[in-house]
């Protein structure tokens, strides 16, 4: 088995999950995340994994929205969904920098906020306001 | 004193809109501020309201020179969803069109960084053999542009005379060998305005989470073909040219040596193209509920599709495309700072960066 197997197989239990990976879609999944996603970022950096991006969903009725942090591993994609009652969520920018543009669109595209970051327009143009794209109440 | 200039959203060395604020020291970069946004078109949304054929081509409208590839990337998550296999000749002629396109796009930034450079002869050169890979593309798709190769389960075209396809990549690969690399790696022009300039480190390169010959010219390894094969690239031979240097050079050294082992590539998916179906043949698709992901690694870098699908829908219910550019050009402020600021049009162009990609 590579080193990277062995990281892989050992990260639920090291997460404090009693969970296993599910392999769907093309994704290792890690459901529930047993910690916030401040402290997952700083375990995925110590790892050594790159992260990828954020994908955000919009549930139906009011159920919130569940945004899917993705990490690369040495070719093996990782997944880790967080569900959000509300509209924000801890910035992870400040510990893993390549999440600054993809946090600035998901603000834009849903009005989420991640909590303690400032904000400039990323693809929004001035006097435009966010949530108009995908946002459901907006559509 | 600083003070600043601002450069777009219409630069003359860039022919898409994005604009940067660079604050400057007298002709130094001192920082710099990035605004994209210029091209957004709302697809994400778009794709939302079309049925599996027309999503397919729809996002083959992402990119202008990587449209192929955003096609692959899609229709391999929809593949998960429907539990299509493509069968091998559809595989290896994904690959070809794949680096048919990597082809394409490397030798068209390569002409545009001689024009940049001050090269204009070397600009006639590179797409002079662009031209040469467009027209192979248009004998296969009979497009120029938008090859609308790829459907789910398979693709749509053959590839009636691969030998022919053989000749062109024969040529191509002499013209590099011959013109091309001696001259980007040799002459004082390139030397001289790429070496130590637009240097993104190892560390940074990490930490900014950049992909594609970026990445691999900051000494990062990282290539989708190799850690995560789809397609048929499993089966193929080819090596991932690295450089350590991070500057303007080591991109342009990174995607030279890149054009050489796509040829290699192309050479063993054309003489090894297994007889069979082109696709899996499903006339009416079922889709299942969740969410499927797939990942390319397009001419600039991986490209990530996430396809949401409900049971009985007609439409996604949510497709999410993180491009190459969109990862990369964040990294473009650590590039410029310190740089001249005559050698920024240079770096921002060493990204190979595609605008209408990274906005959506």
């Amino acid at each position: 088995m590579t080193q990277t197997m062995t990281l892989l197989e050992s990260i639920p239990e090291r997460l404090g999950s009693t969970e296993s990976w599910v392999e769907k879609g093309g994704v290792h999944w890690l459901s529930p995340v047993p910690l916030g996603v401040r402290e997952l970022a700083a375990a995925m950096n110590d790892w050594k994994a790159r992260f990828i991006t954020i994908t955000a969903y919009q549930l139906p009725a009011d159920q919130g929205f569940r945004l899917e942090y993705h990490w690369d591993l040495d070719g093996q994609l990782l997944g880790f969904p967080f569900l959000l009652a509300g509209n924000s969520i801890e910035s992870i920018y400040d510990i893993c920098e390549a999440a600054d543009w993809i946090e600035r669109e998901i603000h834009e595209e849903y009005a989420l906020d991640f909590t303690g970051r400032e904000f400039e327009p990323l693809l929004m143009r001035a006097g435009d306001t966010p949530g108009v794209n995908l946002r459901e109440e907006a559509k | 004193m600083s003070y600043k200039i601002p450069m777009g959203p219409y630069h003359p060395a860039l022919e898409e809109p994005y604009k940067l604020d660079l604050i400057c020291e007298g002709e130094t970069v001192r920082d710099a501020k990035l605004h994209i946004g210029f091209n957004f078109r709302g697809i994400e949304r778009l794709a939302e309201t079309r049925n599996y054929i027309q999503v397919t081509a729809l996002m083959e409208r992402v990119c202008g020179i990587c449209s192929n590839i955003h096609t692959l990337t899609l229709c391999q998550a929809m593949e998960q969803l429907t539990g299509l296999t493509p069968p091998p000749r559809a595989q290896y002629i994904r690959v070809v069109m794949a680096e048919l396109e990597r082809l394409h796009s490397h030798v068209l930034w390569a002409g545009i960084a001689a024009k940049l450079m001050g090269f204009k002869t070397m600009f006639m050169t590179c797409f002079e053999l662009r031209e040469k890979v467009m027209d192979v593309l248009q004998a296969i798709s009979g497009n120029r542009v938008n090859y609308s190769m790829n459907r789910i389960g398979g693709v749509n075209r053959d590839i009636d005379d691969p030998m022919a396809v053989l000749a062109m990549i024969e040529q191509l690969e002499r013209e590099m060998v011959r013109t091309v690399i001696p001259i980007f790696t040799t002459s004082r022009t390139a030397t001289s305005r790429c070496a130590g300039v637009g240097i993104l480190t190892n560390e940074k390169a990490l930490s900014c989470g950049v992909v594609g010959p970026v990445a691999r010219a900051s000494g990062v390894p990282q290539d989708i073909r190799r850690a995560a094969p789809y397609a048929a690239y499993a089966e193929m031979d080819f090596e991932v040219p690295v450089q350590q240097d991070g500057d303007v050079r080591a991109r342009l050294l990174v995607r030279a040596l890149e054009i050489m082992e796509s040829c290699k590539i192309l050479r063993q998916a054309l003489t090894k193209l297994p007889p069979g179906e082109l696709n899996a043949g499903e006339e009416k698709l079922v889709f299942s509920t969740g969410t499927a992901t797939s990942r390319v690694e397009a001419p600039r870098g991986e490209v990530m599709y996430s396809v949401s699908w409900k049971e009985g829908s007609k439409n996604p219910a949510r497709v999410h495309v993180r491009t190459p550019t969109f990862a990369v050009m964040p990294a473009i402020r650590w590039m410029v700072m310190g740089a001249r600021l005559a050698d920024t049009p240079l770096i921002q162009a060493s990204i190979d960066p595609c605008y209408s990609c990274t906005d959506r």
